[in-house]
């Protein structure tokens, strides 16, 4: 019989295996042998995790930017005045909402960016390259959102329930609305972390 | 041999690259591992036992600032204490991988369970930090006073024990780019 481990001979007669040379690895060109290469090619399943994440890119990115714009256009202004004051809350009263608003926008920037890159991922599932980066950089995002949406919503705690050791009042109880609507900010923001957190072990199991 | 000429179907035909190059990585995988346990840890008990006591008081009020006077310490608190057991757990995962380097399946095990872990830790560290900056700064449009212009002490205890959660969060970064090298450069070799 053939002596080599790395190849399966199919289709071969045996007067083909009379005249034959004992067999190297490589087999001769000439003859009808079919060699079988025992590693499948992997790029069906690759593709699949690909379009998977082009698609979850797409709802990241209206995920991150309805957060931002959530949080951006919500403003209150209370029905009562004083004759110096109005009462008015809006998203850059505090930096923390500010922030929220800067790192999602960046985010859904950065997701809509890299949707090229993750078309050539598709095109070419067995590209280790650009997988790579994309893993890195959803790594980075992942922190970015989620220190964001963190923040805001250690603020949005506070506005709900106050703080009566450091004096600190619960101004969700007259600005309801304001607080309604970034609450479902961070939440958006939270879904978008997610997203990226699936984006981020698609990239490992495509690898 | 036919190792050089053979092409896969939509790939880029390689060089091999040697068995042993993963060691390299594993090294400073485990390496970065224990900084974190020391940040995480030192994070958790630096705000854990944080605490100040004004020296001046009234009749019925005691001017006291603990750490879960605010629920955001307390969450972070609980996020470094998980986050460093969880690197202690990591640590065998780690040097399984030193020694056997061809070990695909546990590494991504390993980067899915440090990218939730990211998540958990950062999440807790900015409220922490949002706290903090609030507690420095204030806010004159909601009336929140700050509140380290008396509790000095309590202020630089919670900020230092916040930096040692920052480097855990860098520190878990870099481990899952670590992973992520190691896997591509098994997706690389040529079986």
């Amino acid at each position: 019989m053939e002596g080599d481990s790395t190849t399966i001979n199919i289709t071969e007669t045996p007067k083909e295996r009379k005249g034959k040379a004992p067999l190297l690895a490589a087999p001769p060109a000439s003859s009808s042998i079919k060699p079988v290469v025992l590693k499948a090619p992997k790029g069906g399943y690759k593709r699949g995790l690909a379009i998977i994440d082009v698609v979850l890119r797409i709802a990241g990115i209206a995920a991150a930017l309805g957060a931002a714009i959530a949080m951006a256009s919500t403003e209150q202004t209370l029905p009562f005045f004083t004759q110096f004051f109005q009462f008015k809350a809006e998203f850059d009263d505090l930096p923390v909402f500010t922030f929220f608003v800067i790192a999602n926008a960046i985010t859904a920037a950065y997701l809509a960016l890299s949707i090229p890159i993750s078309i050539v991922c598709i095109v070419r599932p067995l590209l280790v390259a650009p997988r790579t980066i994309l893993l890195f950089l959803d790594t980075v995002m992942v922190a970015l959102t989620t220190s964001a949406a963190g923040g805001a919503a250690s603020i949005v705690y506070l506005a709900h329930n106050g703080n009566s050791d450091a004096n600190w009042p619960a101004i969700c109880q007259q600005f309801n609305d304001f607080c309604q609507e970034t609450s479902g900010a961070v939440v958006a923001s939270f879904l978008t972390v997610v997203v990226l957190m699936v984006l981020v072990v698609l990239s490992a199991f495509s690898l | 041999m036919a190792k050089a000429g053979r092409m896969e179907e939509g790939g880029v035909s390689k060089a091999p690259v040697p068995v042993g190059s993963n060691k390299g990585i594993s090294v400073i995988d485990l390496v970065l591992r224990l900084v974190g346990i020391a940040g995480t840890l030192g994070a958790a008990i630096a705000m854990g036992t944080n605490e100040q006591t004004l020296p001046f008081f009234t009749r019925f009020v005691r001017f006291n600032a603990q750490y879960d006077d605010f629920t955001s310490f307390r969450l972070f608190v609980v996020v470094n204490a998980i986050v460093s057991a969880y690197f202690v757990l990591t640590i065998p995962l780690s040097i399984v991988h030193i020694m056997r380097s061809v070990a695909r399946g546990t590494r991504i095990l390993l980067i899915i369970l440090d990218t939730i872990m990211l998540a958990l830790l950062t999440a807790g560290a900015s409220a922490a930090a949002s706290i903090v900056y609030l507690a420095h700064n204030g806010n004159s449009s909601t009336n929140w006073l700050p509140v380290c212009q008396q509790y000095g002490d309590f202020c630089q205890g919670a900020s230092g024990s916040l930096i040692g959660s920052f480097g855990g969060i860098v520190v878990l970064i870099l481990t899952i780019l670590l992973g992520a090298m190691a896997l591509s450069r098994l997706a690389k070799r040529i079986v």
